[in-house]
This record gives C-alpha cells, structure tokens and sequence, in this order.
C-alpha cells in the first residue's frame, strides 16, 4: 500500500520522505532514475560494470547527502552531478590519461581535427535508429576519455562551458578545443564506420 | 577558413556560447565563407546525430537486484558505529594529573597542619562537586578549595 502510494507522489515528495529516513520512497526514486544515472556512468566510462557499481555508490552516496538537497535543481540532474564525479575521479584513479596523451597533445595544439576534412555529407543519414545508436556507439568509445567527457556533458547534460571547465578542474579554452576535436574526430569516426559497412 | 579560434568562435556560436554582438559577426562571416559553413554543417550533423542517444540506455540490470545491492550498502553504512572522538595525548595527561596534583596538595597541607598542633586542620571532599577537595586550617582561619577545571566532560567535548 506504502508503495504504490509511492509510486504517484512526485519527486519531490519522494526526496522529503526519504529526508526523513523512508527507504521505501528512496527506492521509487532510484526505480524512476536508474536508467538515466547508468546511462551517464556508462556513456563516460564505456564498461558496463563499472556503470553499474559506480551509479550504485552514486545512489549510496546521494542517500547520505540528502539532507544538503534542498531543490536548487530536479533531483535527477543533483544525482546526475554525484555520478559523473564520482566516474572522473575513477578516471583520475586509473589515470587513463597516460595512455592518451598523444591524443590530448593533437588536441591542446589544435592539431589533428584542422587537417581533417570537412565532413559535408551527414554520415548519419538515413541509418536505422538501432544502427545509429550501435555506430555512435562505436565512435565514441574511440574517442579519449578527456573528449568523450565533455561531449557528454555538453550535449547530454546541457552542461555550459563554465560548468564543464569546473566539472573537469581545465579551462574554458581547453573545454571548447575538446568539444571541437570531439565533434571533429566523432564525425570522422562516423564517415569511417559508414566506409566499413559497405 | 581562418585560424582556430575563429574556429572555435564558430562553435560557440553553434553552442549559443557568445555574446549577442560576437554572434553577429559570426553571423556576418559565415554569410560570406563557404569552408566556414561547411564546417558548422559538420558540427551541427554531429550534435543532432547525438540527440537522444543517451536516453536508449538501459541498466542492464532488473530493479530489485540493483535496488538490493544499493539497499545492503545503505544499511552497512548506517550501521557503522560513529567515529570515536580522538582525545589527545596532552588531554589524557592533564585529566590524570589534576586529581594528582590535587591529593597531592591536600596531602601536603595536612602534613603542614599535622605538624603545627594536631587537629586544628583538615580535609574534606565535596560531595556537591566530585574531585572538589577543600581544605581547612582553623588556627589561621584558612580554607582552601581544589576544584577540577576543566570539567573531564567538557574536556572530552573539547578534544
């Protein structure tokens, strides 16, 4: 009966019950969000078990800090904020980093994406939803964890460039020359997988 | 084309990033720059190639699994006993030495007082105060109390 009365509240309501130590009604809250709090562990980090461990202590964490939510934003975009911190500093852990420094070089001195050529046609034209999704998916895993990073944020998170750069601890000039390799490379990347598959 | 932060001005242009007047000279630009609008075409492809992509994810794992997993860590949290509150080495040293000193002083006085003629001094504890000794010579119609300060609650709070 507590659930299903649950299960019609709104977030709101949902996020002062748990305040007050309702685990039931924190549990409606992690059914509503769950997928949305994966999606963003898994689209940064790229290991589906890392999204699932890493969006769980998310969860975890988001319970011992209600108490500082007071509403400022929707609850989903407060726990949304928890997991990407919580994915970078594991990235920062496993310094990831060291293997992409190369990339990150291209990428600092504006090199690589100028020599590219400007992709004119759309290679996602006329792509099946589940095509696109499998080659989208594809390109970004082969873009550096820095780039893939903050074209997340930037397109999945409407994050601006201030709250990317304060997000990532760089520059706002660092967080638009990221986001022009990644959008370059993602583009380059897409042209490539449409080449393969014919 | 010109160079990279025109390029970059060029997206942020894209991205609603610049002020109004900026965007109208970015604006002017691409009017007249066919690589640069060729380029934002590309941008603008890749932006809309990504919309909606994140919201196909699914957890791959059913609710009352994943919800248990978070619900036994919850529990295993709150089930931690509360970190005990480090007392320092100097505080511990203090708390033994007040007392001592105390007995030791009173010990002293009666002694003194022994000494000078019998049972004209004395000493007692406070019942009111615990660790409160006082101290009384009726020859010279002197008293004198020990209180423990700070108090050992206090002194724990504090450290």
């Amino acid at each position: 009966m507590i659930e299903s009365h649950y299960s019609s509240a709104g977030d709101e309501a949902l996020v002062r019950a748990s305040q007050q130590g309702e685990m039931v009604a924190f549990e409606e809250l992690v059914a509503r969000h769950r997928d949305k709090i994966y999606a963003r562990a898994y689209t940064i980090m790229r290991s589906e078990e890392e999204a699932i461990d890493l969006s769980q202590e998310a969860w975890v964490k988001g319970w011992q800090k209600l108490a500082q939510f007071h509403g400022e934003s929707s609850f989903g975009t407060w726990m949304t904020r928890i997991v990407i911190n919580l994915c970078l500093d594991q990235l920062r852990k496993q310094k990831r980093h060291r293997t992409e420094s190369v990339e990150a070089i291209a990428e600092d001195s504006g090199g690589i994406e100028r020599q590219m050529p400007v992709v004119i046609v759309n290679p996602t034209a006329g792509l099946e939803r589940v095509e696109l999704r499998q080659r989208i998916d594809q390109a970004l895993g082969q873009l550096s964890y820095e780039h893939r990073t903050v074209l997340v944020l930037h397109e999945f998170d409407d994050l601006e460039y201030k709250e990317i750069a304060r997000v990532m601890g760089c520059s706002i000039g660092t967080v638009m020359s990221r986001l022009f390799y990644a959008r370059r490379r993602l583009a380059a990347l897409l042209v490539d997988l449409k080449k393969d598959s014919k | 084309m010109k160079d990279h932060e025109s390029e970059l001005k060029l997206q942020a242009f894209l991205d609603g990033e610049l002020p109004d007047a900026e965007a109208r000279e970015v604006a002017s630009w691409l009017a007249k720059d066919r690589e640069a609008t060729g380029l934002l075409g590309e941008l603008k492809n890749t932006r809309q190639a990504l919309v909606g992509f994140d919201r196909g994810i699914r957890l791959p794992e059913s609710r009352e699994f994943y919800w248990s997993k978070i619900q036994r860590q919850i529990e295993s949290v709150s089930a931690q006993p509360a970190p005990e509150v480090q007392v320092s080495w100097f505080a511990q040293l203090r708390r033994l030495l007040v007392p001592a000193t105390a007995l030791a002083l009173v010990c002293l006085a009666g002694f003194v007082a022994l000494k000078q003629g019998g049972a004209s001094a004395g000493a007692e504890t406070s019942l009111a105060t615990p660790g409160a000794f006082t101290y009384r010579d009726f020859n010279s119609g002197t008293t004198l109390v020990w209180l423990p300060y700070p108090a050992e609650d206090q002194l724990a709070t504090a450290y």
